[in-house]
Parts: structure tokens; sequence; C-alpha cells
């Protein structure tokens, strides 16, 4: 039987006594409460129990890559933001970074301190989404609408600084568009210090309560092995035990100023690299983000905040590979310039493209409650898969 | 017309009798059980509000309080859909055979001395008896849907509430023990009005059948950490995708209304039901109200605990859940019955000191939990004006400056 | 499973519930964090007066100072800028028959503003643009037709439009330059 182009096979069991049994075949459709985004997996599934969950992507496609080619260099830094609207500052700087090694352009020390406040605000703000929502799928409402307040308080802040309040267009090429605003930095270091125990509040309400754990520890183990052959990154690397971080191995910007840890997945409610140790990893990181974000604050030079670029950009031709962290992870952007205004190709690889990959090899005899479970850990975004 | 009236009191034939049933059903309905499913749904709604950092609904009627009824109304107006391809009769059947199940509950509901519309002498069995209905009501309406996640959720439901019955019964037999009847007026009687004379500090196995009583009694009234059969974020809405407009509500209605009778039955069997302090017998109508209320205060304070424990508490999963009433909690509630028997026959008048010993150790548990409190409520760093203990205070916190 | 970690197991479930809901009392006794908008707010706030200088709201243009260069139009990813100007010797400069901006095309990123010279078309704190019909979406900030502004050299004179100008340059400056300077320390 055909469900929208997948062939399905349908399995009849017969037991002794002559019932004959048939796998459900469900589709957790496109329009669903706890898909993170526009996502549909379909199911087959013998009662609770599933045999198959094959992710079906596509219905976010915005033709964002191809879009590039059209409006050139400048125009495309605010679609860099819907690249991945939950964190939005990343792929801005992700296209900056790309376009300032196309055309050698060095961004003034300033300018790469105000970038780093930025990603990593919008880190913490990621991750308040990520770990709410996963709550929610859980079951715990209240755990989503905290993490909700405490990112309003960042949506004000970044709000002051570049005047948007989910799709930044913060970053420019050369640098960022705005400089840091009178009183601003006394706020965010306000912010930081009323921030930083809240996660432990959170911590108490649901991460170390039983039934939250037990939810979650023990299911969908990536090992590491298999996290580094589909691909996985980020706290989803990191979750199955991999040290690794390109803010650490691959340093870009000014990260090696910083003195940070690299939260790993330690198995410590069940088995290194189970949801538990995915969700867990990113809460810590929110925490190491406040502090390079305070030692940023701390250590902020003076000078401008843009280098100079002309208006009518033109990068010699020739193309580049930029990596940087994002939240969801590793994040990569091929670019290929002609040497006119307008670029030639972009290429954009993103982390939860390649965390969806792995969703039909751990769902398998997973409960359908648990492949709820596994894609909030996985932090798939449908805008960052789709494009 | 004189006539008539004269004949029908003098003279009152099955007709009568069933008209009068139906007329007073009908007042018992609309005019009792409605209001309070719609105030549980207040308390709910305002508390759920001030946990999750916002208010609750303010702007229809004195701090909200009218919401339910203009949701009613709203859902009232509704278009009424029946999808094509399910089975119309059970799916147009399923919310009243649900609404049946707990509203049948409200008839042996003591509110007061005498207060109660049907004193059976089998009141506590006739209670769990029918609030065991709602099972049929929610298989029906998972099946009839003709969605697979709807049928998904109407099975999970039948195996949480057939499964919970149990626990919830055997710790019912504590207390039947204990005041060696199953009548609710006479479980009343049997305790007084000092926290000390409740049967839930009788002995340390009340107790605990206490707990274990809410927590199934929480998984009967399919509310979080069980709500599995609605469990939102899976299957949309569970067993009442498919539904709209009032036969929606009905359901929910029966949900709140559900929780209402667990804070009834709970305060009727462990904490003394209406027992007040002072006897008043020459004041009638005072005495009832201080019992009404009385009673009212100590049903909801548990409707309060129980929409506490659902915004704070993820839900379990099917198999967990299994796993938590077979092998956690029946063995307890097992334990809980013969320890009572044993209690009962070693101290026949009751043991001297226990019961007070009991008050003090809940006081001092819960002296540690209001520490707590304050203990996050420092460790948050907050200030005096980010405070407000006015519950229905709608004045927002100051922002970061 | 031994008698040591069933009971370890009734421990932690009820601990770990206690001190959530723990957390959750605490919530009960702190302000909620609600702006009662549009209707319940405090005297005399209007929610645009409080949002910060540089909200990217909806665009409006002060055509006292628009000098038609076109730098919008050409800045604009979308293309919801239409500028018609031309050349007019006897009126002496461009003269501008239109100016429309389709507000429901734009994706108000701020590409326009920035290379504004005078800091003429500008993001307001406007956002509540919601209208019954797209045609009234876009606007039309020329009602005639309307001769395009020459900066003067030693500043602006006039006392109609000096005010204008300069809350035009003062927006402009928020903007990061290559000299730098103008921010936080």
């Amino acid at each position: 039987m055909g469900l929208a182009g997948f062939e399905v096979e349908v399995q009849r069991e017969t037991r002794d006594g002559g019932l004959a049994t048939e796998d459900m075949t469900l589709s957790m459709g496109p329009q669903h409460p706890s898909t993170h985004g526009v996502l549909r997996f379909v199911i087959r599934a013998d009662g609770e129990v599933m045999k198959e969950a094959i992710p079906d992507i596509g219905y976010l496609h915005r033709s964002i890559e191809k879009i590039a080619e059209k409006v050139g260099w400048h125009g495309f830094m605010p679609y860099t933001d819907r690249v991945d609207y939950v964190a939005a500052m990343p792929c801005n700087q992700g296209w900056a970074m790309a376009a300032e090694r196309l055309a050698a352009i060095e961004v003034p020390k300033r300018g790469e301190y105000c970038r780093v406040i930025a990603t990593e605000f919008s880190r913490i703000h990621s991750h308040l989404l990520s770990v709410g929502s996963m709550a929610m799928d859980i079951g715990a409402y209240t755990p989503f609408t905290h993490a909700i307040r405490e990112r309003e308080y960042i949506n004000d802040l970044l709000e002051e600084l570049c005047g948007a309040r989910l799709t930044f267009h913060y970053m420019r090429i050369g640098g960022v568009g705005w400089d840091l605003p009178p009183g601003w930095r006394d706020k965010a270091l306000a912010y930081i210090k009323r921030f930083e125990p809240l996660i432990d509040e959170f911590n108490d309400l649901i991460s170390w309560n039983k039934i939250y754990t037990e939810r979650l520890a023990n299911v969908a183990v990536v090992s590491a092995r298999d996290a580094i052959d589909y691909n996985l990154v980020g706290p989803n690397l990191r979750g199955s035990g991999v040290r690794y971080d390109v803010r650490r191995d691959e340093p870009y910007s000014v990260y090696p100023d910083f003195d940070f840890d690299i939260p790993v997945g330690r198995g410590e409610m069940g088995t290194v690299g189970d949801c538990f140790d995915r969700y867990i990893v990113r809460i810590r990181e929110m925490k190491e983000s406040c502090k390079i974000v305070r030692q940023c604050l701390e250590k902020l030079p003076g000078g401008p905040v843009i280098a100079k670029v002309p208006r009518n950009f033109k990068p010699p031709a020739g193309d580049c590979y930029v990596r940087l962290e994002s939240a969801r992870g590793d994040m990569g952007w091929y670019v290929v310039s002609d040497g006119t205004a307008f670029p030639y190709r972009c290429k954009i690889r993103t982390g939860s493209f390649a965390a969806i990959s792995i969703v039909p090899k751990v769902s398998r005899n997973l409960m359908i409650a648990d492949l709820i479970a596994v894609i909030a850990s996985l932090d798939l975004v449908a805008p960052e898969i789709d494009r | 017309m004189q006539e008539f009236v004269d004949g029908l009191v003098a003279n009152p034939s099955w007709v009568h009798y069933l008209g009068a049933m139906l007329a007073f059903g009908g007042i018992v309905v609309f005019g009792f059980v409605l209001p309070i499913a719609g105030i549980t749904t207040w308390v709910e709604r305002r508390v759920a509000g001030r946990i999750q950092s916002r208010i609750g609904p303010n702007r229809t009627g004195p701090a909200g309080f009218l919401q339910w009824l203009a949701d009613g109304i709203k859902s009232l107006l509704k278009e009424d859909i029946v999808p094509d391809a399910a089975d119309a009769p059970l799916f147009k059947l399923a919310p009243y055979v649900v609404m049946t199940g707990f509203v049948g509950a409200f008839v042996a509901l003591p509110f007061g001395g005498p207060l109660i519309i049907a004193d059976l002498n089998v009141g506590i069995l006739y209670i769990t008896a029918v609030t065991s209905l709602v099972v049929v009501g929610i298989l029906m309406a998972g099946w009839s849907s003709n969605n697979k996640w709807s049928l998904l959720g109407g099975i999970r439901s039948a195996a949480q509430i057939v499964s919970y019955e149990i626990p919830a019964g055997l710790s019912i037999f504590p207390i039947v023990m204990l005041s060696g009847a199953l009548s609710m007026q006479s479980i009343i009687a049997e305790q007084g009005a000092a926290p000390w004379r409740w049967f839930i500090f009788n002995n340390p196995f009340t107790f605990i059948a206490f707990f274990i009583f809410f927590v199934a009694a929480l998984a009967e009234g399919n509310r979080t950490p069980f709500d599995l059969p609605e469990a939102e974020s899976e299957l949309v809405m569970g067993f009442a995708t498919e539904y709209s407009g009032m036969r929606n509500l009905l359901f929910f209605m029966a949900e709140w209304g559900n929780l209402y009778v667990i804070g009834a039955i709970v305060a009727t069997l462990f904490l003394g039901g209406w027992q007040i302090p002072w006897a008043l017998a020459e004041h009638p109508v005072p005495r009832v109200a201080l019992q009404f209320g009385t009673f009212f205060l100590k049903s909801y304070f548990w409707v309060f605990v129980a929409v506490w424990l659902r915004w704070t508490l993820p839900r379990i999963r099917v198999d967990q859940m299994m796993i938590m009433c077979w092998k956690y909690l029946v063995p307890l509630a097992f334990v809980n019955l013969l320890g009572t028997a044993a209690w009962m026959v070693v101290f026949p008048h009751g043991a001297p000191g226990v019961p007070e010993l009991l008050c003090v150790a809940a006081a001092v548990l819960l002296g540690l939990f209001l520490r707590r409190v304050r203990y996050h409520l420092t460790r948050a760093g907050l200030k005096r004006e980010e405070l407000s203990y006015n519950i229905l205070a709608t004045e927002r916190i100051p922002g970061l400056g | 499973m031994g008698l040591g970690a069933y009971l370890r197991n009734i421990k932690d479930a009820a601990l770990t519930i206690a001190d959530g809901m723990a957390v959750t009392a605490s919530h009960l006794v702190r302000k909620p964090y609600t702006v009662q908008y549009p209707d319940r707010l405090p005297e005399g706030v209007r929610v645009q007066d409080t949002l910060p200088f540089r909200y990217r709201g909806m665009l409006e243009v002060d055509l006292e100072i628009c000098t038609a260069c076109l730098a919008c139009e050409r800045a604009c990813p979308i293309d919801c800028i239409v500028i018609d100007a031309t050349k007019d010797k006897a009126a002496g400069g461009f003269v501008m028959t239109r100016f429309d901006i389709d507000m429901a095309k734009c994706m108000y990123c701020g590409l326009c503003s920035e290379p504004c010279p005078t800091g003429s078309i500008h993001h307001t704190p406007e956002f509540e643009g919601a209208d019954y019909s797209l045609e009234s979406m876009v606007r039309k900030f020329v009602k005639a037709p309307v001769l395009a502004y020459k900066p003067k050299k030693g500043g602006e004179t006039d006392p109609e439009i000096a005010p204008i100008l300069e809350r035009g340059m003062r927006y402009i400056a928020e903007f990061a330059s290559a000299e730098g300077g103008g921010g936080e320390e």
C-alpha cells in the first residue's frame, strides 16, 4: 500500500487460532503539537511499539540557498536569520565569515567581541527554547513557560541592541551593524546575574524529577561511533561522549580569548548517549555561555565595530567553507563567488539535517511516546532541515 | 388546575415520579454540578497562571470568575462536526456515558450534616462503581472516532482506569474497616472535627493509604502525571481529538468535575468531612452552613493540590504507569490493608497518642517543605517588590531596568 | 530489583516531586510577568513609546529631507520600494512623483535605512499595521510631485526642516561605521 510515495508493507501475522493482526500505519503529520516545526513521520507501529519511523521533510523548504544568488551579498544577510530562526545570530555570523574570507576582510577586535556576545546570547536563547519545549513534550507545561519568560528578557536585550526580536540582522559583512547602546552592558550583566541561579531552579523543577529522568534515561542511546558515522554535531554529538566543539577544536573569531568548558554527556541517569545526556548537555552549555558573555563584557576593547566594506561588494572569484558552532552544532557554509555582486552558489550544512537521519535508526522498538522524546532531544528545528 | 395539583399530590403515579426525578436531576446537574465543574476550571486556570508567571483569565466577571460560563456558551454555538466515517451513534453517545459516570457520584456525596441527596448504605462502593463507567465512555469515544490516534488514547485510558481501580479500592478498605460501614455519613460520623480525630492520622497505615488513594484517584481522573489518554503533545487530544463544540466540553467538564469528586471523596474518607468543632444544636442554619463551608474548603484544597501537581509534573509513559500500579501501588495497598487490620486487633480502641504524633509529624514535614520554598525564593534572588502574596493580583513584576 | 532499590525508587520519586512542587509553590507568590496590552496599560503609556530607539517597526519616509538618491531602492533585497524620480532642470533638481513602499513585502531588515544620507527613510516603533485588504498595505508617501531635498552646506537653517533632519541624522548615527566610536565602553 502506498502512503504519499512511501511503500509501507502491511504485515499480517497469523497466530494460532487464526487471528490476523496488522501493524498500524500512523502519520505523525505535518500538523502536530510536538514535532518542532513542520515535520512528518510515517510510523509503522504494533500498538504502542514502533517498528519503523520514517521522516518526511520538505514542508518548510523556502529555497533560501537559491535566493542568495538573486539578492546579492549584503542583501542575503537578513535571509540568513530565517535559515534557523531559533538561533539567528550564528547564521548571520556564518555568512559574514564566508564573505570576509573570500574578500580577505579583517573584522575589528571590538566587532568580534560584539559578535561573540550576540552569538552566545543566541545560544542561550535557543537552548532555552529547546529544553523548554522538550519538557513540554514530555508533559510538564510549566518549565516551558519559565523558559519562555527568560527568553523574553533576552529578547528585550537584543531588541535594544539591534531593533528586532527574532530576525536580528545584527551582523554585517565586516563586523556588526550597531555598537552596544549606552547602559546595555550593565543590563546584560544584570541579566546574566539573574539568570544563572534560575538554571538551577529549572533543574530542580524538572531535570532531576524522577518521572522525567525515567522518561529519558536509556532511551534512544546513540553510541559515539554511531554519532560520528551519522554526522551528528553539537549537543547531539557531545551527548554521546565525544568532546568536539568547533569553538575549541577549530577556533574562529576571538573564542581562544575565553575560558569555558565543553560539557559532555556522562550517562549519569542511564547510558552515555541517551536522551537525558543530550538534554543535560544543553542545560550545562547555557551555563558556559553565561560565563563567556560575562568574560566578553568585562574584556570588551574599544574601537570600531565594522571594517570598511564597499556597498557594492564584489569579492574575488573563488570558494570557501566556513564552520562555526551554532546552537545546533557545527554549521557549515560553502560559498562560491564568481567575482560579481551576486554569489554563485551558497550551500548551508546544518546540524538538524544530519540529526533527523538518525531517527529511523534509534526509534526501532521504541514507543510512540519515546519518539517524541527523541525528536525533542535531538533538537530538530524544521527551518534548519528544509531551509 | 387545582384538582390536577391535588390529584398529583394525593395519587402520584409512575409518570409523576419519573417527571419529578427528571426535573430534580436537571436542577442538580445544571444548578449544582455544572457550576462546580466551572469553578474548578477557574481555580485551575488562575493557579496555573500564577505558577507559570502569568495571569489566568481575568476579564469575564470579577477576576475571571465567569470564564467557564463564556466558554460553555461559546461551545454551544459551535458547529457540531461528526466525522464522515465515524460510528455516529457511538460517537454521539460517548460524552453522555462519561458524564453519567461522574454526575452519578454527586448523589452520594455528603455536603453537610443533612445535605446529602441519598445516604446509601453502600455509599463509597456505589461511588467507586459509578465512576468507573467513564471507561466505557472513553473507549467508545476512542473507537468511534475512526482515528488511530484517538484509538490509542482510548485504549491507554481503559488500561489506566481499570488498573488504578485496584489500589484505589484497596486503599478505601482500611477506612471502611475503621469506621465499620460503607455509608458516607457513617464514615464521617466516626471521625471528629479535630485533625487528630481524622482517619488520615489514625495510624501510619492509613496515612500511607491516603497518598496511595490520592495518586490512584488522580490516575482515575486522567490527570497529569497520568494524562496519557489526552496527552496533548502526542495525541493532540487523545480520545477527544475528533470532538468539537459541546461534546468536547462535556468531556472536559467530566474531567474537572471528576477532580472535585476526588477532592470530596478524599475529604470525606480521610479528613473528617463536614465535621465542625461546635455542636450548635439550636442554630441549624448556621451549623449546616459552616459544615458545608468546611467540606467545600477541604475538598477544594485537594483540588488545588491536584492542580498544583498537574502543572509541576511531566507525564508518565504507558508501561511505566502499569509498572507503577502493579508493582508499587498494589503491594503497598495490600500492606496497608493488612497493617490496618493488625493495628485494629492490637489496639481495639485506638492507640493513645499515635494520632497526635502523626499530626505533629505532618506539621514538621509541612514546615520542611515551606523552608524549601523559601530556599528557592532566596536563591532566585528576588527582591521584595517582585513578590506578591495576593494570588488574584495582576500587578506586573518590575523589569530589568 | 532488590528491596533496597525498590525503596530508593520510592524515596527518589517522593523527594524530587516534592522539590518540584516547592519550586512551583514559590512561583505562586511571585508577581506575574504579563503586560496586559492593549487595554490595561498604566495611565498614559503607549507601548510604542516604551520600545527602544533602534526598534525596526514599520517604515516611514520624511519626504522633506529625501534627496531622491535611490540608495534605499537599490539596497532593498525584496524590491518593495518603488521610487519615480526624474531630473527637472526647470525645478532645479530631481522631482519625485512616486515613493511607494509595499509593507506586505517588507521584511523589516533595515537595509534601506542604512545607506540613506539624511535618515529620511527610517523605522518607527509602530507595529500595528493589520488591515483587511492587501492594497492598503502599500504606503504611498508622495501625494503631489515634490522636489527632492538638497542638503545645505553649514547645516540646515529652515526651522521646519531642521528638527526632522536632526532626528534623521541621529537615526543613522546609531549605525556602526568604520570610523568607530559612539558605543558603550
